[in-house]
């Protein structure tokens, strides 16, 4: 007689295991090892081990990621319909853990509210909320957040058909209470109720402030999104795998190609499947630029908004000639769509690395230019020192990623801390600054710029002149198409990843790469068919938007609107 | 591998006195615009911006533009209604109704392709999708509609003419000249009716399929 074993744990999971034994939740949790560790928890102690997650000492996970809600309706074998998947960071200890709260509950799941441990859950929650009909008790202000308030039940259920409308119409836009009443301090005339947006052009999107105002202090403010919201986890549950492309090019519009490299990535790990160094080397190259554009834009939207509007069209330019180099990739310039799952749609054209070496010529004489009108600049200094302060603990309490994150002096880079493709063979620096103020998140993004041509400069002189830039597996890949067009065998394989899509193992996985804006996730889960059954991306710049109300507390208007601008605040991906 | 750098050192935390003095600062940036204007004035050819209607884009051969279907050298149209563009399309903008070509080798041809612009995303999967090389897309964007039946495309609209000229050229499109890929041979030279006389046909007896919006706004009960 021998009883059966659990499998090894591994390092991670073993070592939380162990701390989780000694402490009072032993037997309360259960570990196993997924691609990164997971725990499982019912919601009677779920904030018990999130205090023990956050403050034991050999966990201190003290970065709160995501919230992906998951309805297992059509996923048999699970024990319970709702589930809550946390993701989590180890900023110490430099890793990832995933916690599932398992809900029994299926009527009204119910789970309280971790804001008070990590108060970055709060958008996330309400998110979860929204979309799922999640009940977090203890959350100060649950309401729907990407849906409006007129809207009938929860659209990520798995019973919710998506061709239902709501219609929205003025009366059910609603206002938080403390709107209402402007006359708290009576006596104080001033007080007044502001409203900005959802249109105004420094909301860059749609985005909808409603402060309130103490002469030019904002005394209290509250942000309402949703105007933007494209159901694009719910889309993409009725795609298949590769037809999610598309639409991850319009989460983060601004450097779409890093969208997509870091969804192909997730499916790719799924499928454990190797794309060539040279596939490998377009999308880093790619994804540089990408970035650089992003933070052209960002940049240059924010000095338009403090009234230096030469410095837009120096940081356009560079991003019009790195337009030029995507459109001659794979033929449109914003929406790219070049990478497909297994490599790329097509290979770059025989100038690509002239045309790399030429821009990497021109795009630092721009930020030269930008730097000499403005970073020594009286006017913008006084605007944007000072301003818009997020300190350490707050970043990190808040849930920022990316230059938000680094510019409040934490050195936490997903291209450094878990370094994907080919970035650890690359010299480079992680920038960051400790003061955490406007002034502080434009120096990391220009010293960005810097290293991510220093990056593309390093990939060029690796990349090989030839080869193949996709993976040669065709269950995969779409097979080359003079073999489709004259073998029999070739055109079988082509109908059916075209026909049935690719068929993915069943299970979940989390990967995370370096955004724009911070960490870009993508949880997805597959239950064998051709798309995913669950895929929720972690948008870098959701946390920065759900803390910007914080941030501008106390300050003036004028401040506010050159903070948001410094948020890099992209609607596509912040409402999905 | 390198390592962290702090990037608040690289700048001077006080300005300095002619810093803090507005005027040598202006004359600085000045500089640089100057520099600038004088750049593009003497290169006023290689501007970065252009005056669009008049002066146009020069785009890729790779353009992901306007669909065109390809027809064989009888002027018949390639495309065997084979339904993959239209299951590829992660946009469902593709509606195609099949019917049996009075040539043998031909088998099937769309008696309706029609592609909904207006839904459409330009993103080239119906174009990889293709086993018949049938779909390319061209370098034409200039599409505007005054209603939403005109943004539908049939037939008649996408199918290239044969021996006239592409609007815009050839965008994106299954291989290139001289990327080592074998264009796909034509089945027969031999003339055929052209594909757009069924659905003529089908106008005349008044049988035309209609163009059917998807996803019907049902209204569900109990909303506003």
């Amino acid at each position: 007689m021998s009883t059966v074993l659990p499998p090894a744990l591994s390092t991670a999971s073993e070592k939380i295991r162990a701390r989780l034994e000694q402490s009072p939740l032993a037997g309360k949790v259960e570990i196993r090892d997924l691609d990164i560790p997971t725990l499982e928890v019912f919601p009677e102690n779920w904030i018990d081990l999130a205090r023990f997650l956050r403050d034991d000492f050999q966990c201190r996970y003290d970065l709160y990621l995501d919230l992906a809600g998951v309805d297992n309706l059509r996923r048999p074998g699970r024990k319970t319909r709702f589930e809550a998947v946390v993701h989590l960071h180890s900023l110490e200890n430099n890793d990832h853990i995933r916690v599932k709260v398992l809900m029994p509950d299926a009527e009204s799941p119910t789970l309280p509210s971790a804001i008070e441990v990590w108060p970055a859950a709060n958008w996330f929650e309400r998110e979860a909320f929204d979309l799922f009909g999640f009940q977090f008790t203890g959350h100060p202000n649950l309401r729907r957040l990407l849906c409006h308030d007129a809207f009938v039940g929860h659209a990520l259920r798995k019973d919710y058909s998506p061709g239902q409308r709501w219609f929205f119409t003025e009366e059910d836009l609603r206002w938080p209470d403390w709107a209402k009443d402007t006359n708290v301090r009576a006596g104080h005339f001033e007080t007044q109720t502001l409203s900005i947006g959802p249109s105004h052009p420094a909301t860059h999107g749609i985005v909808h402030l409603i402060a309130r105002m103490d002469g030019e202090r904002i005394a209290r403010a509250e942000t309402q999104i949703g105007y933007m919201h494209r159901c694009f986890e719910k889309m993409s549950e009725t795609h298949t795998w590769n037809q999610v492309i598309p639409y991850t090019d319009r989460l983060n519009y601004v450097s779409a190609m890093i969208n997509g490299v870091g969804y192909v990535r997730t499916v790719e790990k799924m499928l454990g499947i190797e794309i060539p160094k040279r596939g490998v080397l377009i999308r880093t190259i790619l994804s540089e630029f990408s970035r650089i554009m992003d933070h052209c834009v960002n940049i240059g939207a924010n000095l338009v908004d403090m009234g230096a509007l030469t410095n837009f069209w120096y940081l356009f330019q560079n991003r019009e000639n790195i337009y030029g180099l995507l459109e001659a990739c794979c033929g449109a310039r914003l929406t790219v769509s070049y990478v497909r799952i297994g490599g790329l749609a097509i290979d770059v054209p025989s100038d690509f690395v002239p045309r790399c070496r030429s821009l990497l010529e021109s795009i630092p004489t721009f930020i030269d230019d930008v730097e000499k009108l403005v970073t020594n600049n009286r006017i913008l200094r006084n605007r944007f020192e000072g301003t818009g302060v997020v300190t350490r603990e707050q970043a990190i309490a808040w849930g920022l990623t990316g230059p938000m994150l680094r510019a409040s002096g934490v050195a936490y880079d997903v291209r450094r801390s878990r370094p994907y493709d080919l970035y650890d063979q690359f010299d480079w620096d992680v920038a960051i600054a400790p003061d955490g103020d406007n002034f502080a998140r434009y120096l990391v993004r220009i010293e960005e710029m810097r290293q991510s041509l220093k990056i593309i400069r390093q990939a060029l002189d690796v990349f090989p002149q030839s080869g193949p830039v996709n993976s040669d597996d065709w269950h995969v890949v779409l097979p080359p198409k003079d073999a489709v067009y004259h073998d029999m065998e070739s055109l079988i394989y082509h109908f059916k990843i075209v026909m049935e899509g690719i068929r993915v193992p069943k299970g979940e996985r989390y990967e995370w790469i370096e955004g724009a804006n911070g960490e870009l996730g993508f949880y997805a889960v597959a239950e064998g068919g051709g798309g995913p059954y669950r895929l929720k991306p972690r948008p870098p710049c959701f946390p920065a938007m759900a803390c910007f109300e914080k941030i501008i507390e106390g300050g003036s208007i004028s401040d506010a609107v050159a903070t948001l601008g410094s948020l890099n605040i992209i609607a596509g991906e912040l409402e999905r | 591998m390198s390592g962290v750098i702090d990037v608040s050192a690289r700048v001077p935390k006080k300005l300095s006195l002619s810093q803090r003095l507005y005027l040598p600062e202006i004359l600085g940036g000045m500089a640089v615009t100057m520099r600038h204007f004088l750049k593009n004035l003497i290169r006023i050819r290689n501007l970065p911006t252009i005056l669009y209607p008049e002066r146009k884009r020069n785009y890729s051969d790779r353009f992901r533009g306007k669909h065109i279907l390809k027809t064989r050298e009888d002027g018949t149209l390639k495309c065997v209604a084979c339904y993959m563009c239209a299951q590829a399309c992660p946009a469902e903008c593709i509606s195609i109704v099949a019917g049996e070509h009075p040539k043998i080798s031909y088998e099937k041809y769309p008696v309706v392709f029609d592609i909904d612009m207006l839904r459409c995303v330009f993103c080239g999967f119906c174009v990889d999708a293709c086993p018949k090389d049938a779909i390319w897309m061209t370098r034409d964007y200039e599409m505007a509609f005054f209603n939403r039946e005109e943004a539908v495309f049939g037939i008649d609209r996408l199918r290239e003419e044969p021996g006239s000229q592409v609007k815009d050229g050839y965008g994106y499109r299954p291989y290139y000249p001289g990327d080592g890929t074998v264009p796909p041979a034509d089945a027969s030279s031999e003339p055929v009716p052209p594909g757009d006389g069924e659905r003529a046909r089908m106008r005349i007896h008044g049988n035309l399929p209609a163009y059917r919006p998807s996803a019907p706004g049902v209204r569900p009960g109990g909303a506003p």
